[in-house]
């Protein structure tokens, strides 16, 4: 497609110089609309369900401790190695991993959400909090205990239940419940589970009455 | 315009007359978008000669991803070209999913095409505001960015990310659209006409853009051929290449839509085929919206992160690959055993080529990134020259360099 582009102007256009006016009345007009600055300090930006802030491991509200299993997938598929977990084994048969250590450099961190998606538990989760930075750098390596100060404060500041909080990568939208584990299977609206998607106008158009 | 310069101020000299001096433009000037050094040799305000000097922003990526698993460094893509982070992100699964030989399904064909065009106009808003801004037009740079605005936070709403967004996935994407999504995304393509409306009332006839812009940084359709140009410096030229259309990846091939090409080649017609782009961009989103279908988000033999069974957990996990789970796996997925791919996509700076190689292991031996960003910086030794300095910064600011890809 061949575009039209020799800027075209009158001569009543060259004398008057029209196309500065136009400009101006253009900014003139926006004088009087209403400003979108937002007075960052001041008024909070709307943070949307997913955000990928700061780190947390959830509490377990069972136990009071993390609901980590040691599996170490988090560890393996961080593209910035970031996590460091150490984990022992109880000599009776049969118990759970014991996490000794489980540290985030938050750093290092390129907040990609990865270590969410893959915990079969849901022990990790990177909070909607985004303020959170310091003047020295020890702070910001995480340690299990700060991990888990960090979703104490997160749960403070929520506004509905911390039983109906679910992250969007705990549970990816669209994904096939057979591709999850257990507890990953959480219960989320229709518009997740891929039951009721959203589809084109086009296609609502084929679907029988019942479905659209 | 020639005046003596003191050895205090540290400036090579490179002829004793003072008629001919050299200049260092950069790393820190605000017009080079970025750390870009061009190092001038003027004679007078002409450009005599002009060597730009990239690499101030190098971090190794192509070498990085040496170590990485293929859905690891799917993150360095983000920081390409960062204004533009998802169109790099859907450009390096296209090309692992076609070395992998992987189908996607439909609808995530169609969410990357969406995805793709949105981080488009964001590229393309962002370079009207900062190329207006350069030239001296103040205005359009705000108003760029408050649309630009509206963009990013839909693409928070979708994935939880306003710049680095690692959204696409290698065999679909990670998340289903909401409905919110999809209502923010009509509301903005109804109100966007109006908006490049405005650009255009601002600066498209205004006669000190036009002074400007028009026939300079010329450059003929076989010259660009030669310089390697590709995008809208190309198309600016005249010459009709486009990867969507030509070689239609994602859903480019089931929309409709136009390939803007300009005349004249000069910075002028590039800005025109850009503000036209937007247009068309719109309309490939509208017609997704509205051809949406419904089915699943990820390719039933995707590598996924949420891993259902224990052979794509080893390829995932990058534990150790030559194990007995990765052969069945490399027979059943025809990953190539020594193969190579050379895979390109249209991103809004032009060309965005990966050229892998594998050896069968589950990360690549060797990426290449052939980004458009790099050639367009070299192009522009041959652009400036003979033009005079003043219109060196209009003339980076046309091709669209981003440093982050130039210098990976």
């Amino acid at each position: 497609m061949q575009i039209q582009y020799k800027p075209r102007r009158s001569w009543l256009g060259t004398i008057f110089q029209t196309e500065i006016l136009q400009g101006m009345g253009l900014t003139l007009r926006r004088l009087f609309s209403r400003p979108i600055t937002r007075q960052y300090p001041d008024e909070r930006p709307q943070i949307r369900p997913g955000f990928r802030g700061q780190h947390a491991l959830v509490r377990d509200p069972a136990t009071g401790d993390c609901k980590c299993i040691g599996c170490m997938r988090c560890a393996m598929v961080c593209p910035s190695r970031c996590i460091r977990i150490r984990s022992h084994k109880d000599k009776e048969p049969g118990s759970r991993r014991v996490i000794d250590c489980y540290r985030i450099e938050a750093l290092r961190c390129v907040y990609c959400g990865y270590c969410e998606e893959v915990c079969p538990v849901n022990a990790i989760v990177l909070t909607e909090v985004y303020e959170y930075s310091r003047y020295e750098r020890p702070s910001l390596y995480f340690t299990r205990e700060q991990l888990l100060a960090n979703w104490d404060r997160f749960v403070a500041q929520m506004d509905k239940p911390v039983k109906e909080y679910v992250n969007p990568f705990w549970r990816p939208r669209g994904q096939a419940e057979r591709n999850l584990t257990g507890p990953k299977r959480l219960p989320v609206p229709p518009e997740w589970s891929g039951e009721q998607q959203v589809v084109g106008r086009k296609w609502r158009q084929h679907l029988p009455p019942e479905q659209s | 315009m020639t005046r003596p310069i003191t050895k205090s101020m540290d400036i090579p000299v490179a002829d004793g007359e003072g008629e001919r001096y050299s200049l260092r433009m950069g790393p820190q000037h605000p017009a080079t978008h970025g750390v870009l050094r061009v190092d001038l040799e003027l004679d007078g305000e002409t450009i005599v000669e002009c060597t730009p000097q990239v690499g101030y922003l190098h971090r190794g990526f192509e070498k990085l991803a040496e170590n990485k698993t293929y859905a690891q460094a799917l993150i360095l893509t983000d920081r390409l070209d960062y204004i533009a982070a998802m169109a790099n992100n859907v450009g390096y699964c296209v090309a692992v999913e076609r070395l992998l030989d992987i189908s996607v399904p439909l609808r995530a064909k169609y969410i990357r095409t969406i995805v793709a065009e949105m981080s488009r106009i964001c590229s393309h808003l962002l370079w009207l505001a900062t190329h207006a801004l350069d030239i001296g037009a103040m205005t359009v740079f705000l108003y760029c960015f408050r649309e630009r605005e509206i963009l990013l936070d839909l693409f928070e709403e979708l994935c939880g990310a306003r710049l680095t967004f690692s959204y696409p996935r290698i065999g679909g994407v990670r998340q289903d659209v909401t409905a919110r999504f999809i209502d923010g995304l009509q509301r903005f393509l109804d109100i966007f006409p109006s908006k490049i409306e405005e650009y255009e009332t601002l600066i498209d006839t205004n006669r000190i853009w036009l002074k400007r812009t028009v026939g300079i940084g010329k450059v003929s359709g076989e010259e660009a051929l030669a310089l390697g140009l590709t995008g809208a410096c190309l198309r600016g030229s005249g010459v009709d290449y486009d990867v969507r259309k030509h070689q239609p990846y994602d859903a480019y091939a089931l929309v409709d839509f136009e390939v803007p090409l300009g005349s004249d080649g000069d910075i002028y017609a590039r800005y025109r085929c850009r503000m036209e782009e937007l247009h068309q961009s719109a309309r490939i989103i509208q017609q997704c919206i509205d051809q949406l279908p419904p089915g699943p988000i990820a390719g039933p033999d995707a590598p996924d992160l949420v891993m259902p069974n224990k052979v794509p957990a080893r390829i995932e996990a990058g534990t150790n690959v030559y194990g007995t789970g990765l052969i069945k796996l490399v027979r059943d997925r025809n990953l190539y055993i020594s193969g190579d791919v050379y895979v390109a996509t249209e991103v809004p700076k032009g060309e965005l080529g990966f050229y892998f190689i594998s050896d069968g292991n589950n990360r690549p031996y060797r990426m290449h990134i052939r980004s458009p960003s790099f050639i367009h910086i070299g192009a522009l030794a041959a652009i400036a020259r003979g033009e005079l300095i003043a219109d060196l910064i209009a003339n980076i600011g046309s091709l669209d360099v981003v440093l982050g890809e130039s210098d990976r």
